[in-house]
């Protein structure tokens, strides 16, 4: 009867003690879970804080500025003729370069088509996508000008447009 | 026999329940060490990725020079590392911050390939400064960043009138061009004898110490004197893998305009052979000769390429 009561307690004891170590296991996984999440929303903030300033600033980064090409000094201004050689050529280089950008695309507002660039149609089109995959996630966007050189009558000028740079990202 | 069997049975009970007890608080401690550096963890990345992404709106336009600074709650520690693998190398930022009188400690680094800074190996402080120029040859490669806590100063002594100029008109807290205090690193721009670092304006060199660090513009003389050589030799090495690629840039781009009346005939195609030859700071010389007959160049096509 003795033993019996012995047994009883230390089966007691047992379900107590896991009871405690389930507890623990759930409080620890629910704090796991908060913190997480907390990271990823961190994350998630730093990548749209990162783009934002990005698409700021993108216009005047060598790969993209029209510089003193296009006769004066231009800040805010993208040489369309250099991003379509850097879509040609050099996009695969690039593709880690503004860290984790999904895409960069340059939208012309002046016309209402959706024409998407490559080397046969420019400059005849609307939109110019560095990256040729498809925009995914959220974006960010700027307006900026968007020159190129033209030709007429076999003299060549200055052609520039306004334009919305976009930089998108994937989410978490 | 009862009695002895009394006599066991309860120590057995808390032998028990003190051995699953301290199991349970060892791994309640244990996983809330792991949960405090992983914290530390996430915060010292935070404010490494924070900090690249506050180069971005240094980055200039037609501005000489820019700066900011940014202070962080408690003692910092960060570490400027450079890789020169792949195309464009790699910039990296370790942070490591004093939590409990010790430095936090991570391997986890935060990599940009598209920034360049230059500061010591690490600079530690609450305080930091960061001042932006950019870099052209000679079209523009990229914007320089250069790096220092508020607690080291530098004086520039007898420095170029430019130089002057351009520091005073910054107005950064840890840069003086007179008045030198005891504690700053002085830079010196004429033969004198109690100098920490020597510019040779006129040969283009930075002697620091030992080391002697070749510089072919404003830019990269302020990168000399900020960073320690290594770190100075792989940003260069990294500056001209992007020289590289932004001479293939505007040749395509000369290619591309051509069809349009539009010619440029510059002889990129060695500027960019020598900077995918470049070994060390020694060769800007060669270098820069070339990219200053493509300005020339440039300056006087029918059609500017930049």
């Amino acid at each position: 009867m003795k033993n019996n009561k012995g047994q009883l307690k230390i089966q007691q004891m047992a379900f107590m003690l896991m009871a405690i170590t389930i507890f623990f296991v759930l409080a620890g996984m629910f704090a796991l879970t908060i913190k997480y999440s907390d990271v990823k929303k961190n994350a998630e903030m730093l990548r749209m804080e990162d783009s934002m300033h990005l698409v700021s600033k993108i216009a005047n980064s060598p790969e993209f500025s029209c510089g003193r090409g296009f006769g004066s000094d231009r800040t805010n201004c993208i040489d369309s003729d250099k991003v379509m050689a850097l879509k040609g050529n050099l996009s695969g280089k690039y593709k880690n370069f503004w860290g984790n950008i999904s895409n960069i695309e340059i939208r012309k507002i002046s016309s209402g088509s959706n024409k998407l660039c490559n080397m046969t149609n420019y400059p005849d089109c609307d939109i110019i996508r560095l990256f040729d995959k498809e925009v995914q996630g959220a974006d960010t966007s700027n307006f900026v000008s968007l020159c190129r050189k033209e030709v007429y009558e076999s003299e060549s000028y200055d052609q520039c447009d306004v334009a919305k740079v976009m930089i998108s990202y994937n989410l978490l | 026999m009862i009695n002895e069997k009394k006599a066991t049975q309860l120590p057995f009970a808390w032998i028990f329940a003190v051995i699953v007890g301290a199991f349970i608080l060892f791994l309640a401690i244990y996983i809330a060490v792991k949960l405090i550096n992983s914290g530390e963890t996430e915060m010292d990345l935070k404010i490494g990725k924070e900090i690249g992404i506050l180069l971005n709106p240094l980055e200039t336009g037609f501005e000489s020079s820019k700066t900011t600074s940014f202070s962080l709650p408690v003692e910092t520690r960060i570490y400027n590392e450079c890789s020169p693998a792949g195309t464009f190398g790699e910039q990296k930022i370790k942070i490591s911050q004093k939590s409990f009188n010790e430095w936090t400690d991570t391997n986890l680094r935060v990599s940009f390939q598209n920034k360049y800074i230059f500061s010591k190996n690490y600079s530690e402080g609450k305080k930091f400064y960061l001042f932006s120029k950019p870099f052209e040859m000679p079209f523009k490669i990229a914007d320089l960043f250069y790096l220092a806590s508020s607690k080291e100063n530098y004086c520039f002594e007898n420095a170029p009138s430019n130089i002057k100029e351009e520091l005073d008109n910054l107005g950064q807290g840890n840069i003086a061009t007179e008045n030198c205090s005891v504690n700053s690193i002085k830079i010196c721009f004429s033969a004198a004898a109690a100098c920490d670092i020597g510019v040779d304006y006129a040969g283009k060199v930075v002697a620091k110490k030992s080391d002697r660090l070749y510089f072919e513009s404003d830019a990269l003389m302020y990168a000399a004197i900020f960073a320690d050589k290594p770190l100075y030799e792989c940003q260069l090495k990294r500056l001209m893998e992007r020289a590289e690629q932004l001479s293939l840039l505007y040749k395509n781009k000369a290619i591309l305009i051509s069809r349009k009346e539009c010619n440029s005939n510059l002889n990129l195609a060695s500027l960019g052979s020598a900077a995918g030859n470049f070994a060390s700071s020694r060769d800007l010389v060669s270098t820069s000769t070339i990219a200053n007959e493509i300005k020339q160049e440039n300056e006087l096509a029918e059609c500017r390429l930049w």
